[in-house]
This record gives C-alpha cells, sequence and structure tokens, in this order.
C-alpha cells in the first residue's frame, strides 16, 4: 500500500469501491499502513485554506460598476440597421495594422538580446524605471495604435450599428495583436491594459446598445487611452532625457 | 416587490450587487492562489462577473449564486493562466521545482500569508495548480481535467507530487518555527 494510494483515499476520489475497501482492510489490519495513514491525514489537514485576502475597494467598485452598466445596456431596445460595411476602410485599417505589427516585429528582432526572452520580472507600465528594457519601435507602435483607437472610437458617434459593430470587430483585433506583441516584449502591464478594453469593446458592439451607454462607453475608452498616451510620452520623454 | 421577485428566475442586479459586497473577497483569494497575480486574480474576477450576468438565464436555482460565480472565477483564472502561459498544464516527466519565484508570486503569498503559502512556492504550476483545486476547492480529478486540459493521470501525478513536497517544507517549516 503506497502513499499516493493513501492519498486518494484521504481526498475519496480516483480509488475504485473494491481499492477503497482494500485500503480500508489494510489500515485496520497493519498498524505500520494505519501509522502512514494517521500522519498523511494530520499533514493535510493542517494545509487549511487559510483567511480569505480582501479584494482592492477601488476593484470592488468596479465590479458592482460593471453590473450595472451591464444591466443598463439591456433596457434599450435594438437599433435598426441599414448602412452597408466599408470595405476600403476595413482594406486600409488592415494594411495599417499589418504594417505597425511587421514595424513591432522588426523592432523586436533589432533590438532583442536573448535576455528579453527569459524569465525576467514583467515590465509594470506602472514603473517608469523598467521601461527602459522595452524597445522603442515598440513603445512607438503601441503609442500609433492608441492614437489610432481614439481616432476610430472619436469616428464611431456617427456610425450606423453595422458599421459600428464592423469597426469595433476591428479594432478589437488590432488591440489583440499588440496584447500578443506587448506579451511578447515582456509588458505584463501594457497587455493587461489592453485586455481590459476588451470587454467594453465588446459591449460598444453590441446591436442593442443605447445612444447615452454608447457614448459613455466612448468616454471611457478615450479617457483610458488617453492616460495610457500620456504614460507612453511621458516614458519616452523621460528616456530621450537620459541618453 | 422586490422581496418576492427575488429568488424567482434569473438572479436580480440586487443579488449581484449582494453577493459582490458578501463573497468577492473568497473569489479574489480562490483566484489569487491559482494565479498568484494579483493582476490575473482581478481580472478573473471581473469576466467571471460579467459572464455570469450574460448566462444568468442559465442559472439553477437551486444552487448558490456566489458558489457558481466561484466556479465561474475559477475557470477564468484557468484560461488566463493558459492564456499567458501556453502549455502551463503539460505533464511533467521529472520532478521540478517551481520557476524562480516572480515579485508577482512572491507579493501574492506574502498576502495569502500562510504556512501552506510558502510551501506552495516550492510546486511547479501544475502541482499548485491540481492541488488547489483539489485540496481547497474540492474539486473531482475528473473535473481538474477537463479543465486544465489534460487526464486524470497527469492530475493524480501532479497532486501526488505536490503532496510528497508539501509534507516535506511543512515538516521543516514547522521545525524552524519550533
Amino acid at each position: 500500500m503506497n502513499d499516493d494510494t493513501l492519498v486518494l483515499y484521504y481526498y475519496d476520489d480516483g480509488l475504485s469501491i473494491q481499492e477503497r475497501r482494500d485500503v480500508e482492510a489494510a489500515i485496520a489490519g497493519d498498524e505500520s499502513v494505519r501509522a502512514r495513514y494517521e500522519e498523511l491525514r494530520l499533514r493535510l489537514d493542517l494545509l487549511d485554506t487559510g483567511s480569505d485576502v480582501a479584494a482592492p475597494t477601488h476593484m470592488v467598485q468596479r465590479w458592482h460598476d460593471s453590473i450595472d452598466r451591464a444591466a443598463q445596456r439591456e433596457h434599450v431596445p435594438a437599433r435598426s440597421k441599414s448602412s452597408p460595411f466599408n470595405a476600403m476602410s476595413f482594406f486600409w485599417g488592415a494594411v495599417v495594422t499589418a504594417a505597425l505589427a511587421l514595424g513591432i516585429g522588426i523592432g523586436v528582432i533589432m533590438s532583442g538580446s536573448p535576455a528579453m526572452v527569459e524569465l525576467a520580472p514583467p515590465i509594470a507600465y506602472q514603473d517608469p524605471e523598467t521601461t527602459s528594457t522595452v524597445p522603442a519601435a515598440f513603445t512607438r507602435g503601441m503609442q500609433v495604435h492608441f492614437r489610432d483607437t481614439q481616432q476610430n472610437i472619436a469616428a464611431l458617434a456617427g456610425d450606423t450599428t453595422e458599421d459600428r459593430t464592423l469597426l469595433v470587430m476591428r479594432i478589437i483585433q488590432q488591440n489583440r495583436l499588440f496584447e500578443r506583441a506587448a506579451e511578447q516584449n515582456n509588458s505584463a502591464g501594457l497587455a493587461r491594459v489592453l485586455r481590459a478594453f476588451e470587454p467594453i469593446l465588446l459591449r460598444l458592439a453590441a446591436d442593442d446598445i443605447a445612444p447615452e451607454d454608447a457614448a459613455a462607453l466612448r468616454r471611457q475608452l478615450a479617457f483610458e487611452l488617453n492616460v495610457m498616451l500620456t504614460k507612453l510620452e511621458r516614458d519616452t520623454s523621460k528616456e530621450t532625457h537620459k541618453t | 416587490m422586490v422581496a418576492v421577485l427575488k429568488g424567482q428566475g434569473a438572479p436580480t442586479q440586487a443579488e449581484f450587487h449582494e453577493v459582490i459586497s458578501r463573497s468577492s473577497g473568497r473569489w479574489f483569494s480562490a483566484c489569487l492562489k491559482i494565479t498568484r497575480n494579483r493582476d490575473l486574480a482581478e481580472d478573473a474576477v471581473q469576466d467571471a462577473l460579467l459572464s455570469a450576468w450574460d448566462k444568468r438565464q442559465q442559472f439553477d436555482r437551486s444552487a448558490k449564486l456566489d458558489t457558481w460565480i466561484h466556479r465561474i472565477a475559477i475557470n477564468a483564472a484557468l484560461q488566463l493562466l493558459r492564456k499567458g502561459r501556453p502549455g502551463v498544464f503539460e505533464p511533467l516527466e521529472i520532478e521540478v521545482e517551481s520557476s524562480t519565484p516572480t515579485p508577482d508570486s512572491i507579493r501574492a503569498d506574502e498576502e495569502l500569508g500562510q504556512s501552506l503559502s510558502l510551501a506552495m512556492l516550492h510546486l511547479s504550476e501544475i502541482e499548485r495548480v491540481c492541488f488547489v483545486l483539489k485540496h481547497l476547492e474540492q474539486w473531482r480529478l475528473k473535473e481538474i481535467a477537463a479543465e486544465t486540459d489534460t487526464n486524470i493521470g497527469t492530475v493524480k501525478q501532479a497532486i501526488f507530487r505536490a503532496v510528497r513536497k508539501l509534507r516535506v517544507r511543512m515538516v521543516s517549516l514547522q521545525s524552524e518555527i519550533l
């Protein structure tokens, strides 16, 4: 009777009825097995769940807000769909995205030392001291992406539902590209910000979103993008002063 | 009227608020134990809440809302972990210690503040996740295998290794304290 079997017996999982009976018989009839099981049980019992960590207050507030926003959006009927999809706009958007992604890729290759792909501590975007390890091409590409997204979000105001959905889906695709690029550049903070944009964008793409809710989401995105642009520009400027 | 409506059909907005106030700390802690990363744990809870809201018509009133969201949050945490590190749940052929602790993981462990957390520093990713899901969340082996895209054999091996390492670490931690 090995310890692994005793572990499964402890968790009451992964053993057949017959195997459980065998363990019970061994515990009852064999002093050494009983002692080993008791020791194991005591150790595992000691590994308790501990107390819960308090969630940050601002996060709890954000979770409450997200439910309110989701509920508000459901109160408005769907709008009509009329306008056709602008194929040229999509084409140029795709071209720009591909070019930016290529630029970032080249930037990463040109400036990438082997250390970049090592398990270095992730670069938090809040920490300006660590941004120097991020390739300049990547930062520039990210700035272009944020500005581009800002313009696209602003342009959404006048679009029909169908146009808006397509444009937002395109923004999401671009956003995912940049999120992956951020992860590859060890910019966990940036990747997280980009990931956080997606639920907002998905809501903005919903057919039944009320105009006032769409406007509020656009404002929120514009604000977040502005913060990120300011942050990146400040870091770039600090970096320039250092060199 | 609200009291009458509460308890029938899909959970209401008010019920979501109530359960966030009451249980979000527990969801957050569970996600933190899985990810060892505050940002990912916060994102997992956020994703879980929006997902639960969207799927609230599917909620079975015989279950508890906080337990339902807890489960969705853990799934979200696993997804984020997998997304950030593809292959994280692949079976290991050899015994390994955890990778070098990162500032995030150290901070998460300090916050969890338990001897268990200290001992868990020495587990590999798959060992930690399988152990947390089995020991702390009491999932069935079959469920863990399904959610981590592995098989029961892999999950068992991960748990056995985790228990072996934790027993050794707990003994040495206790002797340090004494």
